[in-house]
């Protein structure tokens, strides 16, 4: 009998501001719906695990997509004569655009990293339309990412972006995950990592603006200790500035525990899953 | 603590020159760089992947395109076998929120050859004392 996992990928078309993006997401199980967003300059891929993981997808509908310019989503028309910037609106617009065209009943929104940050945007902006939050590796300010080393001619990007993000994992995490996830970043478009991280580490200074988060989305907070991009510490004190936000620290794991070690990454997960299933 | 002295250094070169993986992924990889554990300086030739010298004084004819600089007890962390977080790589060393090691010279050269430069770093843990 053939080895097929129980994942069905699709495209769909979501509009936003007069463009029409041809996107590819992901899917898997039913129930309360759960987007998974990936980390910068990688696609859905990084939520494998998680997705055909039938402890998870028996109580969720998992779904994860490429945002447009990642993975199978394709840019919209025009991009070769700009520089790709991710912004704060497009980014948390976009995801929510995509969860309405899905007609999708107030999903719980599980980002890693850049996908983490944008929570808090959504949190902010989307009160009403998000079920619960689930902030992997974010904080309220990340600096130090946005660099041109990251897209310059005289560099290979996909090594480059890879390699810089390889040591984000942990030593304890297996050497077979770590490699794939390297391979995620290899595969990015040009500039599309750097462009990623204007959003991650310049439009997203949320500092200014967690502590008008309402609290009225419950949001789970959860970082690795081998995370140098965004400490616990600093994921942690952007939780206390937000009401009823909780945050869980994970040992030996880094920045991309859905990829990186998924089962360690599931021992703390699935708490947190039973606690949303539970309200 | 790993000592950094030049038999350290010297069983490091072992290590590289003997990797099968960085005499492909460093291929191309040919620079000298100033490594300083410390009070510990050394200036390495990389050629085509393999570090073919080790320069352990330097003076003011040693010339060196990139320096990566940081305290012997930053290193130390850095080559257990499982090192702490933070420590365990050369970006997260050199991150401006953590600033454990100085990245200075041609940080260009760094970023083109990153993945075999990692690589060679990454076997500073075999180094046996």
């Amino acid at each position: 009998m053939a080895k097929i996992e129980p994942i069905t990928g699709r495209y769909i078309y979501v509009p936003y501001e007069g463009q029409e993006y041809r996107v590819f997401y992901e899917e898997a199980g039913q129930g309360i719906p759960l987007i998974c967003l990936h980390t910068a300059g990688t696609d859905s891929r990084e939520w494998r695990h998680q997705l055909c993981d039938p402890d998870i997808n028996r109580n969720f509908r998992v779904i994860a997509l490429d945002l447009p310019r990642h993975g199978k989503s394709i840019p919209p028309t025009g991009w070769w004569k700009d520089e790709y910037k991710l912004t704060a609106k497009f980014y948390s617009e976009f995801v929510m655009a995509f969860a309405r065209e899905l007609e999708l009943d107030r999903p719980v929104i599980m980002g890693s990293s850049m996908g983490g940050n944008v929570c808090l945007h959504l949190a902010l902006n989307f009160a009403d339309e998000v079920r619960a939050l689930i902030p992997v590796e974010a904080c309220d300010y990340s600096p130090g990412w946005w660099l041109d080393w990251l897209h310059h001619p005289h560099i290979h990007g996909g090594e480059a972006c890879a390699t810089a993000t390889y040591g984000l994992m942990a030593p304890q995490s297996p050497e077979e995950y770590r490699r794939e996830t390297w391979w995620y970043y290899a595969q990015g478009g040009p500039g599309i990592f750097k462009g990623d991280l204007y959003f991650y580490s310049v439009d997203h200074d949320f500092r200014s603006l967690v502590g008008k988060i309402s609290g009225k989305v419950p949001m789970y907070f959860m970082t690795g200790v081998y995370d140098f991009a965004c400490t616990p510490e600093m994921a942690e004190t952007t939780a206390k500035k937000i009401k009823g936000a909780e945050h869980i620290t994970m040992e030996e794991i880094g920045h991309f525990p859905m990829c990186e070690n998924p089962v360690v990454f599931k021992k703390y997960l699935m708490p947190v899953l039973a606690k949303i299933v539970r309200k | 603590m790993a000592a950094f002295d030049v038999r350290w250094v010297e069983r490091w070169q072992e290590q590289v020159n003997k990797d099968a993986v960085l005499k492909t992924i460093g291929r191309h990889f040919t620079a000298n760089i100033l490594f300083e554990f410390g009070s510990h300086p050394y200036v390495v030739s990389f050629v085509d992947g393999s570090m073919a010298k080790v320069a352990h004084s330097i003076g003011p004819e040693t010339t060196f395109t990139l320096a990566l600089r940081a305290p012997a007890e930053t290193w130390a962390k850095f080559v257990q076998p499982i090192p702490p977080p933070m420590y365990n790589d050369l970006i997260a060393l050199s991150h401006p929120l953590h600033g454990k090691l100085r990245v200075e010279g041609d940080t260009k050269l760094m970023w083109q050859n990153l993945r075999a430069l990692t690589w060679a770093l990454d076997l500073m843990r075999n180094v046996k004392e």
